[in-house]
């Protein structure tokens, strides 16, 4: 509740929510927004923007704000999906193996190591190249199951040294399990950096379900930013001047990316209070304006 | 010497599990790996050009572990197999071809990135809550958060398409003859500008933030202080006391970082019809020609454990506390 | 007497905050004589560090010197002083030891580069020059010059504190504040850099402000004494009458509630 309070204080935190409630909202209403559906040819190919059709239509006279609107839904489903799983999987054992030390703490330290090193991008283009034409669903899977290694590392670290902590030392003195202790006493201690972890690892997904899809590995039949971009690639629509079939999708994941790196930018600042600048430096400047002191 | 020699063991094990998954993947799929694998080459390929591939596979008529060893053997005589959409040519000339502009290009874009962003985040971090740091920090929130892919796409939009001032794709005008000579290596420079620029708009902020945020972090240390206190020019501290020690976790961040720009560095190759490793692959994975998208996997973590590899060095020879160690 | 070599009149010193401000040093005046062993002691958070931060214009925002406050050295008033004075200022004029000796020394600079840094600052000075003179300020506080090819984490805790003494010393200042500098070290060793600092004190003619919340301690080295709480200074006196007759009742709580090391012997007697 405290972090709550603290983020609707800070502007960028502020800034961030507001386009992530818009486009949150722009996907649950999706069907309310637009009168033609995603997937049929409503209009002739490659028409420009228009009354009828806002942001125009694609090569194949689908609508481009229709196909807009309801491919939020899965950029969204996917980004916060695949982010929750990386975000547990990366907590879950950067807690175990800073808790616990010792050799789970070798085994998982070595894993994540590892991990770090083989490319994120190549792997995934080689497992989804295996799949096949992979669905939101399963790409978000995989990105699941691949990307937790940052995670673990940063959430390890840190609780390495909350491990040193008396309240850590007492609860241990009075003979809690370990996990009460993990889950009681170090997870609440550790909420600002797990939501760092899931707001940068949703970013993450987002952009590598767009770029996956654009190099022609997701399933062409789903409708989504990714895959309106791949389409849009493949009908050579900048050079045949249907530019509002690539921008729209474009400007659409940079949305999207602004808001949350936002938010990502102000639980840093507030988590770490050494990095907020806000109210005091701006009272500061303006009473050495003033004449009321110096440095 | 023994922190690095630690390094390089661990970077050989990193590499064999890149090979493991290779072997594992198609063998795990529901179906016959052989039929996976080969699917696309059709009749075209002879029985015998077949069977030479399925041996360089590890596809022999023996236990899993035998399997196993013989596709090993080959990875590590560093035969990756031959393309099947341009057959016969082999994976390795193939992707080698293609890594040296993908080096070319992601290598200038990090140096240039990496400088400006350093300084950037140096400059924003001592000025810091003034404006130039709420400028600064702002415009690396922005470049850091918008996909290379998106980023590429606006690019060609604006300054290839729009306003004409850059060429849509290729390294360099294909009418030239690759030579070394001004009039070759001008179209170099000319065709690689935007994928760079791009790269450079998509890093620069990363980098920014990162050294922002540590050199945050020192500007309360007690050597910094005293360093301000010995009268030493704000110039002088700034790079030589706070920036020097803040570059240590920027290095060390931008091992990290690596994985990314390659990652970026592919997609806007894609974009920009540039003939790097991206878009090799690209052309791999509509043609499914999986012999070559398995080779760019071993090809591109060998490529990220040599500049992983790199950054240690350049580690050691930045905190004189390792030097000795 | 002669003119006092600092000289702080009605100090008050805020931290700004987004709302209300934080008055960290409440209208604190005293003077430190040329020669002087002067302490500033009080609980941590009593605004002693600020003070001393303020003689070098060393803070940063939010910290805020209110307009009316005076520090003058040597007769000049430092809150005057615009950046480039300022810079030539600092170091010549007083030095400064930190509260973390560990952490006051570049880790990626030789030692060496951090004298030549701080000469080369202030004034013109070749290589040689300011080699020779490093070796010699090494000396006075009994440390090999071969040592000036090392980096702070091959010398131990003790050495890194008197290299830093050495490096104050380079200018020849007339001021050298320690701000507890002794927290992080064991008592032996902090004894030893205590003693050391009087004897070149005597020998070079400095004055000293030493600031430090163990009040056993600074009773042994200090001249004159001044007694801080919640930012204000509530008690100036020489070294013998704060140890022997505090006048003031937070000065006696001070030594009341000083651990008892032998039995009913509750002050240490001063050594020095």
């Amino acid at each position: 509740m405290k972090l709550l309070r603290q983020l609707l204080n800070n502007k960028k935190a502020l800034v961030g929510l507001i386009i992530l409630t818009i486009i949150v909202l722009v996907a649950i209403f999706a069907p309310l927004l637009t009168e033609y559906s995603p997937t049929r040819r409503v209009g002739r190919p490659h028409q420009a923007p228009s009354w009828d059709h806002w942001m125009g239509t694609t090569r194949l006279g689908h609508d481009v704000f229709s196909r807009l609107v309801h491919g939020a839904r899965v950029s969204l489903a996917v980004g916060f999906g695949a982010g929750l799983l990386i975000t547990v999987i990366g907590t879950v054992l950067g807690i175990i193996a800073g808790y616990k030390g010792g050799v789970v703490d070798e085994v998982i330290n070595f894993f994540t190591n590892m991990v770090l090193v083989i490319p994120n991008l190549p792997l995934l283009l080689v497992l989804a190249a295996f799949i096949g034409q992979a669905s939101p669903m399963v790409i978000a899977i995989i990105l699941g199951f691949t990307s937790w290694a940052w995670g673990v590392r940063v959430t390890r670290s840190e609780t390495l040294s909350i491990r040193q902590r008396d309240f850590v030392k007492s609860a241990e003195m009075l003979g809690e399990p370990s996990w009460r202790i993990m889950l009681f006493e170090i997870f609440p201690n550790l909420i600002s950096i797990v939501g760092i972890n899931f707001i940068g690892s949703v970013i993450f997904a987002v952009i590598t379900e767009a770029t996956l899809e654009f190099l022609g590995l997701g399933d062409p039949n789903t409708v989504s930013w990714g895959i309106m971009l791949y389409n849009a690639q493949n009908s050579a629509a900048l050079s045949v001047g249907a530019w509002w079939d690539i921008l729209a999708p474009c400007f659409a994941l940079a949305f999207l990316g602004l808001g949350l790196a936002l938010l990502n930018f102000a639980i840093d600042e507030i988590a770490n209070p050494r990095l907020r600048t806000g109210g005091m430096l701006n009272r500061w400047t303006r009473m050495v304006r003033i004449g009321e002191g110096k440095l | 010497m023994a922190f690095l020699l630690r390094r390089l063991a661990f970077y050989l094990a990193a590499f064999l599990v890149a090979a493991t998954i290779n072997f594992f993947l198609p063998r795990l799929m529901p179906g016959d790996p052989i039929e996976i694998m080969f699917a696309s080459a059709g009749a075209e390929l002879s029985l015998e050009n077949l069977n030479a591939l399925k041996l360089t596979f590890g596809f022999i008529d023996a236990p899993l572990h035998e399997q196993y060893f013989a596709y090993l053997q080959s990875v590590f005589t560093g035969d990756l197999g031959r393309s099947i959409k341009y057959f016969p040519l082999p994976v390795t000339e193939l992707l080698g071809r293609a890594l040296l502009w993908t080096l070319g290009l992601m290598g200038i874009a990090t140096i240039i990135s990496f400088t400006l962003g350093s300084f950037l985040g140096i400059f924003a971090a001592w000025r810091r809550g003034r404006l130039v740091d709420s400028v600064i920090s702002l415009g690396a929130i922005f470049s850091s958060s918008v996909p290379a892919v998106v980023v590429s796409l606006i690019m060609l939009f604006i300054f290839g398409y729009t306003l004409r001032w850059f060429p849509n794709g290729y390294a360099a005008n294909p009418l030239i003859d690759p030579a070394w000579n001004w009039t070759y290596i001008s179209s170099v420079l000319y065709h690689g500008t935007l994928p760079m620029l791009t790269l450079v708009f998509v890093l620069t902020g990363g980098f920014g933030v990162t050294m922002r945020n540590n050199m945050i972090n020192l500007l309360g240390e007690d050597y910094i202080v005293m360093a301000r206190a010995k009268g030493l020019s704000d110039n002088n501290v700034m790079l030589w006391y706070a920036a020097r020690n803040a570059l240590l976790p920027t290095v060390s961040s931008l091992a990290i970082a690596i994985g990314t720009i390659l990652g970026g560095s592919l997609v806007t190759e894609v974009v920009f019809n540039y003939p790097g490793l991206g878009n090799t692959l690209y052309q791999a994975i509509i043609a499914r020609d999986y012999p070559v998208i398995q080779g760019q996997l071993l090809i591109m973590t060998a490529a990220m454990l040599i500049s992983n590899f790199v950054v240690d060095l350049s580690y050691v020879l930045l905190d004189p506390r390792l030097k000795k160690a | 007497m002669s003119d006092p070599v600092l000289s702080v009149r009605n100090l008050n010193i805020d931290y700004v905050g987004a709302e209300t401000n934080f008055h960290a040093v409440k209208n604190v005046s005293f003077d430190i004589a040329p020669g002087e062993f002067f302490g500033l002691a009080g609980e941590s958070g009593c605004g002693k560090s600020t003070i001393a931060f303020a003689v070098s214009r060393l803070h940063r925002p939010p910290a805020l010197i209110r307009t009316g406050s005076e520090i003058l050295v040597s007769g000049r008033d430092v809150l005057s002083l615009n950046d480039a004075d300022l810079r030539k200022f600092r170091w010549r004029e007083v030095a400064m030891v930190f509260q973390s000796a560990m952490n006051s020394l570049n880790p990626v600079l030789t030692i060496e580069a951090q004298f030549y840094d701080v000469l080369r600052a202030h004034g013109p000075i070749s290589r040689a020059e300011a080699h020779a003179r490093a070796t010699e300020l090494l000396k006075l506080v009994d440390i090999a010059p071969e040592r000036l090819d090392n980096y702070p984490h091959q010398c131990s805790g003790g050495m890194r504190q008197r290299i830093v003494i050495a490096i104050c010393l380079a200018l020849n200042p007339k001021l050298l504040i320690m701000d507890e500098p002794t927290t992080a070290l064991d008592v032996v060793v902090q004894r030893e850099i205590l003693q050391r600092i009087d004897v070149l004190r005597k020998k070079l003619g400095f004055s000293v402000l030493f600031i430090t919340h163990d009040l056993g301690l600074m009773v042994q080295v200090s001249d004159r004494i001044g007694i801080m709480l919640e930012g204000e200074l509530v008690e100036v006196n020489d070294a013998q009458t704060i140890y022997r007759h505090p006048q003031h009742p937070y000065t006696q709580q001070l030594w009341a509630s000083m651990p008892k090391l032998h039995g009913e012997q509750t002050r240490r007697e001063p050594v020095l």
